[in-house]
């Protein structure tokens, strides 16, 4: 068994690794037919990911209601927005229009999803401006530095900062296009070096994390 | 002084939003280059060319994407582009779907004949490479059901590489770095983005780079193509609210440092 708990996934990582890092550079049809497939396979693949991440959501609800632990009334009300909203769903045959009008599950999606959504998103405007005013002080040089850059920044990005004081357009645009960029790019070359060297450490068997924690690890 | 009642702060950006909401002042937007490339790109397409709009975010972004996504199709329509409408982002199909038939309905294009809405379909970067080889197995039915192959609109196009212009309006992943590395590098059609307010910054490396040709930057950026094309919408009615809270936390951060240097001197005294 331990053939298959181990040795077995590690091959298929090896293989599968190795041969569709090597794709990329073949354009044969050969090559292509594989990609094609096998882009295929994900994507069936991730469907059933989605089923399992449902199912996993209602195990780890159901026990919180069982349990009773604190705040086991919002996994309850999970629980019955999500049926509610699958029953739906299925009944609407996932439409939320038919023929320009709108189904029962178009109506959840409009009047309770958007917009609550949307206020999630809306009162992180009162918590940010109420944050910044309590954090947001030159209390060193670096500090200073990065207070004067964010409100040049605020300033140069919107049309009454631009009226009132015109530079501010100009040194936005240097601080988005040269200080930003170097520095993100920095970061994403680092980020990118860090994910090769742990694809090739999982190619090669080296990284055995996703295996699991199994007895015999 | 220095700790303020939260509710002051809370009324103030209240107020800052809902009144040039109510009594707009509407200042001229200026256009970045980033955006005047965009609009310049689609500009130039010839008429029947290949758009492809990836709308790669959900509800909660409405605010800032489907300000862009209204303008960005507004142009693609009075250009007379075969436009191509998807998602990688599931909670955001049926958001997509209303802006494109809204605007479509607006300039009487047809689906299927001058546009399709593919809708989503699971595996994000497989699901670009499976784009990129072939779309009818990617996508063998539109959202409406309807078989895509033998779409008068989708005439000619086998795969990504029959795009001739891709833009992903994207509030995370995935969205624009998806679509370059799955989409872009490998099958070779021109892209730009557009992106929340938040996200805009850490695009930047790659629009100088020229990964992405251009960058339409949240309701920023939004507004400045609404200007481009001439067609004002939410966006520059938005910009002036967006105008003035920048200003009131601006001058709450002004006002805490102020405070915090004068208690600072206060505590360190005359010695």
């Amino acid at each position: 068994m331990i053939f298959f708990r181990r040795q077995l996934p590690l091959i298929i990582t090896f293989l599968m690794g190795a041969m569709f890092a090597l794709q990329y550079y073949i354009p044969h049809p050969v090559s292509e037919g594989a990609i094609t497939a096998v882009s295929n396979w994900m994507q069936i693949i991730t469907g059933f990911a989605m089923i399992l991440g449902i199912a996993s959501l209602f195990h780890v609800h159901f026990l919180k209601i069982k349990r009773q632990v604190p705040g086991w009334g919002y996994s309850l009300i999970l629980y019955l927005g999500m049926i509610i909203t699958m029953i739906v769903g299925f009944a609407s045959h996932g439409d939320t229009t038919i023929d320009g009008g709108q189904t029962m599950f178009g109506w959840i999606y409009d009047y309770t999803m958007v917009p609550l959504q949307a206020t999630m998103f809306s009162i992180l405007a009162f918590f940010i401006a109420s944050a910044a005013y309590r954090a947001f002080r030159a209390r060193s040089r670096e500090a200073a530095v990065l207070l004067s850059a964010a409100v040049v920044v605020m300033m140069g990005r919107v049309p009454l900062g631009q009226f009132l004081l015109p530079f501010t357009w100009d040194i936005t645009q240097w601080l988005l296009n040269v200080v930003n960029s170097a520095v993100r790019r920095a970061i994403l070359i680092g980020v990118s070096m860090g994910a090769v060297a742990l694809s090739i450490k999982i190619i090669l068997g080296i990284e055995r994390s996703y295996l699991g924690g199994g007895k015999d690890h | 002084m220095i700790s303020i009642d939260r509710r002051i702060i809370f009324l103030l950006i209240a107020l800052a939003t809902l009144l040039p909401l109510l009594h707009p002042f509407g200042l001229p937007i200026k256009v970045s280059p980033e955006v005047q490339v965009i609009y310049d790109y689609i500009e130039n397409l010839p008429e029947g060319s290949v758009f492809l709009l990836s709308f790669d975010f959900d509800p909660s972004s409405k605010p800032e994407l489907e300000p862009q996504a209204i303008a960005l199709l507004r142009h693609a329509f009075r250009k007379n582009l075969r436009v191509i409408g998807m998602t990688h982002w599931l909670p955001g199909t049926a958001l997509a779907d209303s802006i494109f038939s809204r605007v479509a309905a607006e300039t009487g294009k047809k689906p299927g004949k001058d546009y399709v809405f593919l809708g989503w379909s699971p595996g994000a970067g497989s699901l670009i490479i499976s784009m990129g080889q072939d779309l009818y197995k990617a996508f063998p039915t539109d959202y409406y059901k309807n078989p895509t192959k033998g779409m008068p609109v989708l005439e000619g196009v086998r795969n990504l590489r029959d795009v001739n212009y891709l833009i992903s309006l994207a509030a995370g992943s995935a969205g624009i770095e998806m679509w370059y590395v799955f989409g872009k590098d490998k099958y070779r059609f021109e892209m730009g983005g557009g992106s929340t307010g938040v996200i805009a910054p850490g695009l930047y490396p790659f629009l100088r780079s020229g990964q992405i040709n251009g960058l339409i930057g949240g309701l920023q950026g939004a507004a400045e193509y609404e200007t481009l094309i001439a067609r004002n919408g939410t966006a520059i009615a938005g910009m002036d609210a967006q105008s003035a809270t920048h200003m009131v936390i601006i001058i709450l951060v002004l006002l805490c440092n102020l405070f915090y240097f004068i208690l600072r001197n206060e505590k360190e005294g005359p010695m």
